[in-house]
C-alpha cells in the first residue's frame, strides 16, 4: 500500500512551517509522486500520440485548460515541484488524480495531453488540498508555484469545480482502490519505473523553449509566499 | 428520508450545475448581508418558486473558491433530507458585476456565483426571541424532533455538522425545521482516526470534549449542541452563555458536574485537561438547577448533556426517547402556528442610516431588553407539573395556530458584519443559516483568533469579522430557585449578551423601537 495515509500528522507539523523552505538535502519525494508522474507520462504520451495521428484536435470541455505549447517541465519535476513547495500531504496527489480521471471519464471528448497536463495538476492537487488539509496554502501561493497567475487559477479552479459539478468528495474506499491501481501500474512497469526515478534530467535540458508555465527558479519561489 | 412517491419520479434531469446564470431568477429583495455578500429572497421566472440566493463572493484573488463554500457545496449535494436544507442548484452570474466599492473587477471569468436555496421563513432563534413568544410543549417536541431526524440522517451519512445552533435551524411557515449552514460541516469515517480541529461549535454550544481540546470527535459533538438547544427552549435563554472557553468550561462543570476518570474515562488524557480542570470536584446539578421541567424531557436532557461523549446519547437513541413519546406527543408541523414574515427592501443608503438610528436606539433600548427574554413553553393542561414560572403573558392556552404579527422576522435583522444579540460571544462560527462565508479564513484556519466574532447572524444574515474582542454576557450562573424567564436579572444588566454590546443590535429591539 502506499504510504499515503499519515497525512493527518503530516498536516499538523506543516502547522509549525509558516513558510515552505526546501531543506538543503533534497527529501525524496514519497513514492506515490513516482508513481503518478510514471503512470501521467505514459497516459499523455499515448494519447499525444492519438491526438497527432487523428489530427483529432481537443474537444472543448477541457479546452481551459490548454496551453499555447507543452511546458518544458516534465510531469515528474512538476509534481515533485508542487510537492516540495506546498507541502500538501501524498494524499492531495491522489485524490487530485481522482479528480483528473473523474474529469476524462466524465468528457470522453476530452483526452490528458501535454497541453493541459500540468495546469490540470496544479489545479486538481491544490482543490484536494482545500478538500483534505485543514492547513493548505491558498491559490496565490499554489500559482506562482505552478508557474500560472493567480487570476488564471482562479478561473481554472472554477472550471473544474463545475466540470466536476463540485463532486469532490472521495470516499475512503474510492481512495484506497486508486492507491491499489496505481501500486498495480507500478508492479507492471516495476522495470521502467527504475529508470523513471530521476528522468527529468534528459526532458529539462532540452532547449529552453519559451513556455507559459514557467516556473521560477526554486529559491526565488520560496520566498515569494505571502 | 422522503421518497418520492411512483408517480413522482424525477426524471428529467435537474440543470447541470452552473449551466444557468442568475438571470433565470427575479431578485425580489435583498434578505441578508455580511461581509461575504448579499442574499436575495428572488423568484424563479419559469417556475414562480420563490428562492434564496446566496451569492458566493469571489473577491478574495488570493484564496480562491472559499473553500467553506466547496464544503457545503460538496456536502449538501449528497444529503437529501426533509429536515437538511436544499441546495437546488448553482448559477453563475453572467458578466463581470459592478463592485459596490468600484474596485476593479477581480474575477474576470465569472461575475460571481450564487448558491440556490429553497425559501426558508426563520430560524428558531429568531423565533424563539420574538416578543411575546411561546412555544408549546407539543412544539418543541415537534421542533426537536426534526432536530434529531435531520441530524441522525447526518450522522449515517458520515458528515459532523459542527455548528448546531439556533440561528443553523431555519423553519418556515409549515412548521418544517430544516439543518442549514454545513460551512463547518465535514465527512468523517469511523475507522478513520483522523485529527479534527477542534476549533469549531459556537462556543455556548461547543461541547466539553472540544473545549478540553479533543481533536479525535465524533457525531456526539453535534447531540451536545442539540442538548444546549433543547434546555434553552425550555428554559427560555442560553443555559452555557460563557465569554471564553475557560468561562464556558466552568459553566458546563457548575451544571454537569466536574470530569474526572469515573464519570468520563480517559478524560484526563484529553490534551488541556489539566489546565482546566477544576479546582475543587464539582457535582452535577442537572436535575436539581432543571427540576420544573417534564420528567420526560429531564430524563432526555440528562443523556444529552453527559460530559463523556461516548455516553451521551446519539439522535437515533434520543428519539426513541419516553419524552417523545408521551402526551404531549410531538405536534404534526403543519399544525403550528404561522408566523408572519416581513420584508422590505432597504437601499444601502437607507441601511446605513438605519445602522446610525441603531447605534442610538440601542444605547437607548438597553435598559428595556431584558424584558424581552424569551418565555417559557406552554405547559398543557393535564401536565403533572405545575406552572411555576410567572411569565408576563401567562396565558396556558390558545396559542395554537395564532399568526402572531410583528416583523421580527430574521431577514430584517439589523445590517452589518456583527449584527445581532451578542448570543454567540465566540467560536468557530458566528453566523448563521445560509451564511457561512469567510469563517475561518484569511486567517489561516477555522476560528482564527482566539476570542472570533460574536452576535448571531441570522440564516442569511451576517458574518463576522474574526479577532473581535471577548465580550458579552458575564453570566453567573443559575440562580438557585431555578430559571427566572421573565425577568432575567440573574445576569445582570448587561448579561446574558443579549445584544447590550452589539455593534447593530437586537433586530427585535429595533423593531420594538420602531413600533
Amino acid at each position: 500500500m502506499l504510504s499515503v495515509s499519515d497525512n493527518h500528522h503530516h498536516h499538523h507539523q506543516h502547522l509549525r512551517r509558516p513558510e515552505p523552505e526546501p531543506s538543503q538535502d533534497e527529501p525524496t519525494p514519497p513514492r506515490v509522486l513516482t508513481i503518478l508522474s510514471h503512470h501521467l507520462e505514459k497516459l499523455v504520451a499515448r494519447n499525444d500520440r492519438l491526438v497527432l495521428g487523428n489530427r483529432q484536435s481537443q474537444q472543448k470541455s477541457l479546452k481551459g485548460f490548454d496551453g499555447v505549447r507543452a511546458p518544458s517541465i516534465s510531469i515528474p519535476k512538476y509534481l515533485e515541484r508542487i510537492y516540495k513547495y506546498t507541502n500538501c500531504s501524498p494524499s492531495c496527489f491522489v485524490v487530485g488524480y481522482v479528480y483528473i480521471d473523474r474529469l476524462v471519464h466524465k468528457y470522453p471528448d476530452s483526452l490528458l495531453v501535454s497541453l493541459n497536463v500540468h495546469r490540470l495538476l496544479v489545479t486538481c492537487v491544490m482543490v484536494a488540498s482545500k478538500m483534505l488539509d485543514d492547513v493548505h496554502y491558498n491559490n496565490a501561493f499554489f500559482a506562482r508555484v505552478g508557474g500560472v497567475t493567480n487570476a488564471e487559477l482562479n478561473r481554472l479552479e472554477l472550471e473544474l469545480l463545475f466540470l466536476l459539478d463540485f463532486g469532490v468528495t472521495v470516499s475512503s474506499q474510492v481512495f484506497e482502490t486508486y492507491c491499489q491501481h496505481l501500486e498495480k501500474e507500478m508492479l507492471r512497469n516495476g522495470t521502467a519505473l527504475d529508470h523513471m526515478v530521476r528522468p527529468a534530467i534528459t526532458n529539462s535540458s532540452s532547449t529552453a523553449d519559451a513556455t507559459e508555465i514557467s516556473v521560477e527558479d526554486h529559491t526565488q519561489s520560496s520566498s515569494s509566499h505571502e | 428520508m422522503a421518497l418520492a412517491a411512483p408517480n413522482q419520479l424525477n426524471i428529467s434531469d435537474p440543470p447541470t450545475w452552473g449551466s444557468r446564470t442568475v438571470d433565470c431568477f427575479e431578485k425580489l429583495e435583498q434578505i441578508g448581508e455580511g461581509t461575504y455578500g448579499q442574499v436575495y429572497m428572488a423568484r424563479e421566472i419559469r417556475t414562480g418558486e420563490i428562492v434564496a440566493l446566496k451569492k458566493i463572493r469571489m473577491d478574495n484573488e488570493r484564496e480562491g473558491f472559499p473553500i467553506t463554500a466547496i464544503r457545503e457545496i460538496k456536502i449538501l449535494k449528497k444529503l437529501h433530507h426533509d429536515n437538511v436544507i436544499k441546495l437546488k442548484e448553482i448559477v453563475t452570474s453572467p458578466g463581470p458585476e459592478k463592485d459596490e466599492q468600484g474596485r476593479p473587477d477581480g474575477n474576470k471569468y465569472k461575475g460571481g456565483i450564487y448558491m440556490v436555496f429553497e425559501y426558508m421563513d426563520h430560524d428558531l432563534t429568531g423565533l424563539a426571541d420574538r416578543p411575546g413568544m411561546r412555544f408549546s410543549v407539543a412544539q418543541i417536541k415537534c421542533y426537536m424532533r426534526q432536530l434529531l431526524t435531520g441530524l441522525h440522517y447526518c450522522h449515517v451519512n458520515q458528515v459532523l455538522h459542527r455548528d448546531i445552533k439556533g440561528s443553523n435551524l431555519l423553519i418556515d411557515n409549515n412548521g418544517n425545521l430544516k439543518l442549514a449552514d454545513f460551512g463547518l460541516a465535514r465527512s468523517f469515517s469511523n475507522d478513520h482516526n483522523a485529527n479534527l480541529t477542534n476549533r469549531v461549535i459556537t462556543l455556548w454550544y461547543r461541547p466539553p470534549e472540544l473545549l478540553l481540546g479533543a481533536t479525535k470527535y465524533g457525531p456526539a459533538v453535534d447531540m451536545w449542541s442539540v442538548g444546549c438547544i433543547f434546555a434553552e427552549l425550555l428554559h427560555g435563554k442560553p443555559i452555557f452563555p460563557g465569554k471564553d472557553e475557560p468561562e464556558q468550561l466552568n459553566k458546563i462543570f457548575e451544571l454537569c458536574g466536574s470530569p474526572d476518570e469515573k464519570n468520563w474515562p480517559e478524560v484526563t488524557k484529553i490534551p488541556w485537561y489539566n489546565n482546566f480542570k477544576p479546582s475543587r470536584p464539582l457535582k452535577r446539578r442537572l436535575k436539581e438547577v432543571f427540576r420544573q421541567f417534564d420528567r420526560h424531557a429531564l430524563e432526555l436532557l440528562d443523556k444529552m448533556l453527559t460530559l463523556d461523549p461516548m455516553q451521551r446519547i446519539s439522535a437515533k437513541d434520543a428519539l426513541d426517547a419516553e419524552y417523545f413519546w408521551t402526551d404531549p406527543l410531538p405536534c404534526d408541523p403543519k399544525s403550528l402556528p404561522k408566523y408572519e414574515s416581513s420584508h422590505e427592501f432597504q437601499t444601502k443608503k437607507k441601511r446605513q442610516q438605519q445602522r446610525q438610528h441603531e447605534e442610538t436606539a440601542k444605547r437607548q433600548k438597553l435598559q428595556h431588553q431584558q424584558q424581552h427574554t424569551r418565555l417559557p413553553p406552554h405547559q398543557q393542561s393535564g401536565q403533572g407539573h405545575p406552572q411555576m414560572r410567572p411569565g408576563p403573558n401567562p396565558q396556558m392556552h390558545g396559542s395554537q395556530n395564532q399568526v402572531v404579527a410583528g416583523p421580527s422576522h430574521h431577514y430584517n435583522k439589523p445590517r452589518g458584519p456583527s449584527g445581532g444579540p451578542g448570543r454567540y460571544p465566540q467560536g468557530g462560527n458566528p453566523s448563521g443559516g445560509y451564511n457561512h462565508q469567510n469563517r475561518g479564513q484569511g486567517g489561516g484556519s477555522y476560528g482564527s483568533g482566539q476570542y472570533p466574532p460574536q452576535g448571531r447572524g441570522a440564516p442569511y444574515g451576517s458574518s463576522g469579522i474574526p479577532g473581535a474582542g471577548p465580550r458579552g454576557g458575564g453570566g453567573s450562573g443559575y440562580g438557585a430557585g431555578g430559571p427566572n424567564f421573565p425577568h432575567g436579572g440573574q445576569y445582570g444588566p448587561s448579561g446574558a449578551g443579549r445584544g447590550s454590546n452589539m455593534v447593530s443590535g437586537n433586530r427585535n429591539q429595533q423593531y420594538n423601537w420602531q413600533q
